[in-house]
């Protein structure tokens, strides 16, 4: 890295060589296409908004890789009952649901 | 069980293997083990040319797996050292010559008279990579401290895992400690968080390599090179000698007029 790019500070080139080396390797260990995450997430929305009303702007699929063995791991914040009516029957549950992760409630 | 069968691998190919191979082997006899180094690279035979012995072969491992030659027969003493055998591979056939079960073979009469069977395995994953690991009682992954061969390197250690064998260790060849130090190449801790496993050497870039390969000798035959002093440092890993794992250092310009001097 040179003078200037530490200046205005640009991440080195082996910065970003490592992390994007742990992005790719997270699909590849899980055997998912990067692609396939993102349809998985389009298909999770599709179906819990169907019940309750989630953030959809912060959902995360992620895979993580523990001890041999990978995990898909979802992260879905849900809003308030008071914010908008949820869709269909559901409201009484985005409640429930909103109570026990108190964190995701805005 | 005692870890004889030590496969060199690493997914990518052009990162050091046949070197690894012929160096690792070497050392290990020069510390005074029994030693043969098998070409697993049916159709691009290689090890044999790096180590200088290509003027030498008569039959080679295919031969003897199909019946023409005794084992004995295709062994190729090389005298630099007290005990080290090459068992070349057949230059004009391809990697369905032999099945992972007759290596599997090949190596168990081996191993009645061998301290160590380095096997050099081809690049791929197919089954000439098969072949050399399936006796293999260690496993290690070479790689370069660039993305591809890093990626392919975890893609192998996934693999090898996954046929239950091991250990895997790691060799981090080509290593520009200038570089590093610039945060322009990968460094060390780098790999290791990325692939987490074990790393058992770090073999700098030398420009001793390519004159020793042009020459058929091995660097751990006759130098104090930066790459001679760390196979020289893997091999007596691997026969058990407690040797700290160290950085390659910058060289400096005087350190470098004198290592041209071999
Ligand atoms: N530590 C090193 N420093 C400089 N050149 C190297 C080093 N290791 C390997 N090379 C060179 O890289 C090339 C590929 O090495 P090789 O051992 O044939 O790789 P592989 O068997 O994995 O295909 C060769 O030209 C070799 O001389
Ligand atoms: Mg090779």
């Amino acid at each position: 890295m040179n003078f200037l790019e530490r200046l205005f500070g640009k991440r080195s080139s082996a910065e970003t060589a490592k992390q994007r080396l742990q992005l790719v390797l997270v699909h590849d260990r899980a055997e998912i296409p990067p692609g396939v995450l993102a349809l998985i997430k389009d298909d999770i929305i599709a179906v819990i908004s169907r019940r309750v009303n989630i953030d959809r702007e912060h959902v995360v699929v992620n895979v993580t890789h523990e001890d041999k063995a990978s995990k898909l791991v979802v992260d879905i914040p849900l809003l308030s009952g008071t914010d908008g009516q949820a869709p269909g029957r559901s409201g009484s549950n985005a409640q429930r649901s909103t109570r026990r992760t108190p964190s995701a409630s805005s | 069980m005692e870890e004889k069968v030590i496969t060199v691998t690493s997914g990518k190919g052009g990162v050091g293997k046949t070197t690894t191979t012929a160096n690792i082997g070497a050392a290990l006899a020069l510390l005074g083990k029994k030693v043969v180094v098998l070409d697993g690279d049916i159709g691009l035979r290689n090890l044999d040319i790096v180590m200088g012995l290509e003027n030498r072969i008569v039959y080679d491992v295919v031969d003897y797996v199909e019946g023409r030659c005794r084992l004995r027969q295709a062994l190729i003493r090389d005298k630099r050292a007290p005990e080290l055998y090459l068992l070349p591979t057949a230059q004009t056939r391809d990697k369905t010559a032999i099945n992972p079960e007759q290596m599997v073979q090949v190596c168990d009469e081996l191993r009645k008279e061998f301290d160590y069977i380095i096997i050099d395995s081809p690049a791929g994953i197919e089954q000439g990579f098969q072949n050399a690991l399936a006796p293999a009682d260690r496993v290690l992954v070479v790689t370069n401290p660039e993305v591809s061969s890093v990626r392919d390197a975890d893609r192998v250690i996934g693999l090898v895992e996954s046929h239950e064998k091991g250990p895997v260790q790691l060799i981090i060849n080509r290593l520009i400690p200038a570089r590093v130090k610039k945060q322009e190449m990968l460094s060390t801790q780098d790999i290791m968080d990325v692939l987490s496993t074990e790393i058992i050497g770090i073999v700098p870039e030398d420009e001793a390599i390519l004159s020793s390969s042009n020459r058929g000798t091995p660097v751990v035959f006759n130098g104090k090179s930066p790459a001679a002093i760390a196979y020289r440092d893997i091999a007596r890993r691997l026969i058990g000698e407690n040797v700290p794992l160290t950085q390659p250092q910058t060289t400096s310009w005087w350190q470098r007029l004198l290592g041209k001097t071999e």
